[in-house]
């Protein structure tokens, strides 16, 4: 996280991006630049992704079969990847994000004691 | 696969993102060149995106192995002079290795031709005195009833005729025991296999095809095989063969060269008579050789206790048949492994040295290298990928050599070693040679690629090319390298010249002597049928001798039976004493000019003429010595006994001694003299006739006249050999040979290594010391001593090498010594000489550089800085 005080965005968590991918492709199949612009879109560009990390991220998901990709054409005639969320990668979205909401709950337990 | 084609678009995915990236900012409303900037701020390095998106398909370490891989080979090509002779060092090397390691895999690894190889064992019965190894046909009875043994199988192997359908060819004949098919797993190719009990017959597949033109006909046929008549059962396949050990007669001819097997059955005979042969034994799966041996020793004890009297041998003998096969092969097999792995060993001290060279040379690099963030770890095992490369291409060439130094040792002495001619390379060698070289590389490897772990890439840069520290310690760890070699190379010399000087003393021949114009005609006589005894058998002999005599080019012509028995003596007028302790000798029957044609000469008396009245006997002096101790033989008459362990044979007569000649190696060379007995072929029976002529001239030209001379007399009779003295004589001595030329190629390839690593040593330091040379040149110093001061350097690292040689030296030869032949494994003179060649090929090695130093001049050595 981002200790500089000026910018109000911060830095993802480590391995938090592969379960914001996820996400983003429950709304259905997406190129690499969408996903990235639905990221900082629906964090209210609070998070800040450096761009490239998406590719690694995107090849690990392939790699465990969470997500997989088709060959199609963007809305301006362009050829893209579209990946798309698969039927273990759906399950495996439900695993994260209750791990997710657990962690945060806790985290912010410990640091705003009621 | 769909996901790695995923990776191979990943440049063009990259791309698209950017574009798309960078259309968003214009649309925002920056300029192109500042959209851009934009995008690639925030996608961040391509470069490492690149690697971490390839990591998680490819470990990230052979990625990297593989940049090293493709770093090594641009580093190798950029030097080709260097990798050129690191290769061949290599190929050197492991060639030779990979080469004598396939010997040792066919001889001593590889198990003989049974069905149950591990479970075969070399069954005979021994004598110390009488070094032939046989078991008796009532060893065999007796031994039939031993539980621990699943298979017993009594053998014979020699010489012999097969006649059967209109045709008569000399074969190798094998007479085998029931059990044999079963223990050999022999499955007939064409026909069945012999019944027992039956006198039946298998032909070899070469054989079969060679003299029946593979003819299935001849199936069923009857046969006679050596004088007994047979039928031929079958044929075998043509991959069948049989590993088993054949007697010293026929030891030259190799393992398992069988053209007839003939099926035996081993009965007791009649009035005490004894067959010999040679036998093998399968174990029970689970019962180990010790419990075998001890069931036979009781079996052996019962029936010593059942027949007292008949001789008995002393030492029952139970060996795996592997152990057996090879034989005394295992000695010199095992020197040469280590001693070709001590010239791999000095040729990668070789190239270890040059590679500590050229890491003083590469400091530069690697100083820039380390400088952008290279790890030392990453740095040395770039050297190790390099020294790996290197020892792989050595390897490769090295088994080309090796392909060719087996085929050399093949052709040029096939019957040194028991089966040598099945020596290959297989995928075992292959691995062998495969694993040698990684080993290899790390030898020399690791010592240059440590090098650089505390390469301080400051030093280095701020130096310039020239002034860079000399890399002292290096150039220690090079000398030291040069002495090891020396060292090495020393023992190893010392190694080949015991074993040369051995040979030499073998060698020497004494005066008269000379069995490079004696020629011998080996006949195996067969009776054909014929009746009357022995009377013709000499008939053929006189004949024979007859017709050889007047052929020009002729000097003398003799007779001898073959050497190969022993009989035990009876002395007239001694008391009696045990069976046992009664001298023997080899016994052979000669003709009058057998001493003149083999050049043996006579110290007293006479030897045998061709019309003694009665029997006479000639001793050589071995036999004088150890029956008549100071006595004189001449006068005293003996009776010769049966084989060896035998009660005197009925009705033999006693004969006197006439003569004494000198002790003549004349067919074993490297064996001490036994004691030997002559008596004269009337008066004694002969077996297998050696016919000997002593030649004027050129014997080989002389060999098919007398052959066919000899066809003439009787065409029944096989000759089987026709060859010189000399030649069956270096035959007797081949594995000796074998292992003379082998150790000697081994010890001048360690020799011409050593030579070039402390050349190049040497020739390295001058270089670098070239400026300080000059300065010692400008200040005064003669050429003569800058020579003295190159030499005294490089002479004190040789001597170095010389006295830790000799130390090792003399603790290793001593493992030798059952090779060695009136030689000791110190031998002063050999060392002494090995030591001046040494000394010399150093003085040699260091004078080049050192006259190079003394050219130095002083103006361009000072200025080129």
């Amino acid at each position: 996280m981002s200790t500089r005080s000026g910018d109000p965005r911060v830095e993802l968590l480590q391995g938090t991006l592969d379960v914001l991918i996820l996400r983003i492709l429950r709304f259905g199949p997406a190129h690499g630049h969408e996903i990235i612009k639905a990221i900082e879109r629906s964090s209210d560009d609070v998070l800040r992704v450096e761009q490239g990390s998406l590719y690694p991220a995107l090849h690990r998901l392939i790699k465990r079969g969470w997500i997989d990709f088709d060959h199609g054409t963007s809305e301006n005639n362009r050829r893209a990847k579209y990946y798309r969320l698969t039927r273990k990668g759906r399950r495996q979205l439900d695993v994260e994000t209750t791990k997710w909401e657990t962690l945060a709950r806790a985290i912010t337990r410990v640091l705003r004691p009621a | 696969m769909k996901r790695r084609r995923h990776l191979d678009a990943l440049d063009d995915d990259i791309r698209d993102h950017l574009e798309r990236e960078i259309q968003d900012h214009i649309d925002r409303g920056l300029s192109p060149a500042d959209a851009r900037a934009a995008a690639l701020g925030k996608f961040g390095s391509i470069a490492l995106v690149k690697e971490d998106t390839r990591a998680v398909w490819i470990p990230i370490w052979i990625d990297q192995l593989w940049q090293d891989v493709r770093y090594a080979l641009r580093m190798l090509r950029r030097s080709p002079g260097f990798s050129a002779v690191v290769v061949l060092t290599l190929a050197i090397g492991i060639g030779l290795n990979t080469a004598v390691f396939s010997v040792v895999d066919a001889v001593l690894l590889r198990p003989p031709a049974f069905a149950h190889p591990e479970r075969v064992l070399w069954l005979t019965t021994l004598d110390p005195r009488i070094k032939d190894e046989f078991i008796t046909s009532h060893d065999f009875q007796a031994w039939r009833e031993a539980t621990s043994l699943e298979r017993l199988v009594a053998y014979d192997e020699f010489d012999g005729r097969l006649t059967a359908a209109g045709t008569s060819a000399p074969a190798r004949v094998a007479t085998v025991s029931d059990d044999f098919w079963e223990m050999a797993a022999a499955r007939p190719a064409l026909g069945r296999l012999p019944v027992p009990g039956q006198s039946e017959t298998l032909l070899s597949h070469a054989f079969f095809e060679r003299w029946f033109g593979g003819n299935p006909e001849v199936v069923g046929k009857p046969a006679v095989v050596a004088g007994h008549e047979t039928t031929i059962a079958g044929v075998l396949p043509a991959g069948f063969r049989a590993d088993l050990v054949p007697p010293p007669s026929a030891a030259t001819r190799g393992i398992g060269a069988i053209d007839v097997y003939r099926g035996i059955v081993v009965r007791p005979l009649p009035n005490g008579m004894i067959q010999l042969f040679r036998a093998v034994g399968q174990l029970k799966p689970g019962i180990s050789v010790e419990t075998a041996r001890a069931e036979l020793e009781t079996l052996r004890a019962r029936w010593a206790r059942a027949n007292p009297g008949v001789p008995f041998r002393p030492t029952l003998q139970v060996v795996p048949l592997m152990d057996k096969l090879a034989g005394g092969a295992r000695a010199a097999l095992m020197i040469l492994l280590a001693a070709v792995a001590l010239v791999l060993l000095v040729g990668c001290a070789n190239i270890a040295s040059l590679l500590l060279a050229r890491a003083s040379a590469r400091q530069k690099e690697i100083a820039i290298r380390t400088a952008l963030g290279a790890g030392r770890g990453r740095m040395v095992r770039q050297f190790l990928v390099e020294s790996l490369i290197l020892a792989l291409a050595g390897g490769s060439v090295g088994l080309v050599i090796a392909r060719g130094s087996l085929q050399m040792m093949v052709r040029l002495i096939p019957q040194a070693v028991p089966r040598l001619t099945e020596a290959a390379l297989d995928g075992r060698v292959l691995a062998f040679a495969l694993g040698v070289s990684a080993l290899t590389a790390l030898t020399f490897g690791v010592g240059p690629a440590l090098s650089f772990w505390n390469a301080n890439p400051n030093d280095a840069l701020k130096g310039g090319s020239r002034t860079v520290s000399p890399a002292a310690g290096r150039l220690r760890a090079r000398a030291a390298l040069v002495m090891a070699e020396l060292a090495l190379t020393l023992v190893l010399l010392c190694g080949a010249g015991l074993l040369v000087k051995s040979l030499w003393r073998i060698t020497a021949r004494p005066a008269g002597f000379d069995p490079a114009h004696t020629l011998t005609v080996t006949v195996q006589y067969d009776t054909g049928g014929r009746q009357g005894g022995e009377e013709p058998r000499r008939a053929y002999i006189n004949e024979v001798l007859g017709r050889i005599r007047p052929t020009a080019g002729v000097e003398a012509v003799g007779m001898s039976t073959n050497a190969g028995g022993r009989m035990r003596l009876f002395i007239e007028g001694r008391p009696a004493s045990p069976t046992q302790d009664r001298p023997t000798a080899l016994h052979s029957s000669v003709s009058a000019d057998y001493a003149k044609a083999i050049g043996m000469r006579i110290v007293a008396g006479r030897w045998v003429t061709d019309a003694e009245s009665e029997p006479v006997f000639v001793l050589n002096e071995s036999l004088a010595r150890g029956a008549f101790p100071g006595e004189d033989p001449i006068g005293k008459r003996i009776q010769t006994g049966g084989p060896p362990g035998a009660t005197a044979a009925a009705g033999a007569t006693f004969g006197t001694v006439v003569g004494v000649v000198a002790d003549l190696k004349y067919t074993k060379l490297d064996a001490s003299p036994e004691p030997e007995i002559f008596a004269d072929y009337r008066h004694a029976s002969p077996f297998t006739i050696n016919f000997i002529v002593r030649t004027t001239g050129n014997p080989l030209a002389l060999a098919p006249p007398i052959r066919a001379l000899v066809a003439g007399v009787d065409k029944v009779q096989t000759i089987s050999d026709t060859r010189t003295v000399e030649a069956a004589l270096t035959d007797s001595i081949a594995p000796r040979r074998f292992t003379v030329f082998l150790l000697g190629v081994f010890a001048a390839t360690a020799l011409l290594l050593a030579l070039i690593g402390i050349y190049g040593v040497i020739a390295y330091s001058v270089a670098q010391r070239t400026q300080e040379i000059g300065v010692r040149m400008a200040l005064g110093a003669e050429r003569r001593a800058v020579v003295l001061m190159v030499v005294r350097q490089g002479m004190s690292i040789a001597i170095a090498g010389l006295v830790l040689g000799v130390a090792a030296a003399l603790a290793l030869t001593r493992v030798m010594t059952g090779l060695l032949y009136e030689v000791t494994p110190t031998d002063p003179s050999t060392f002494a000489a090995v030591i001046g060649v040494l000394a010399a090929t150093a003085l040699a090695a260091c004078c080049g550089p050192a006259f190079k130093a003394a050219r130095v001049d002083p103006l361009v050595a000072l200025r080129c800085e």
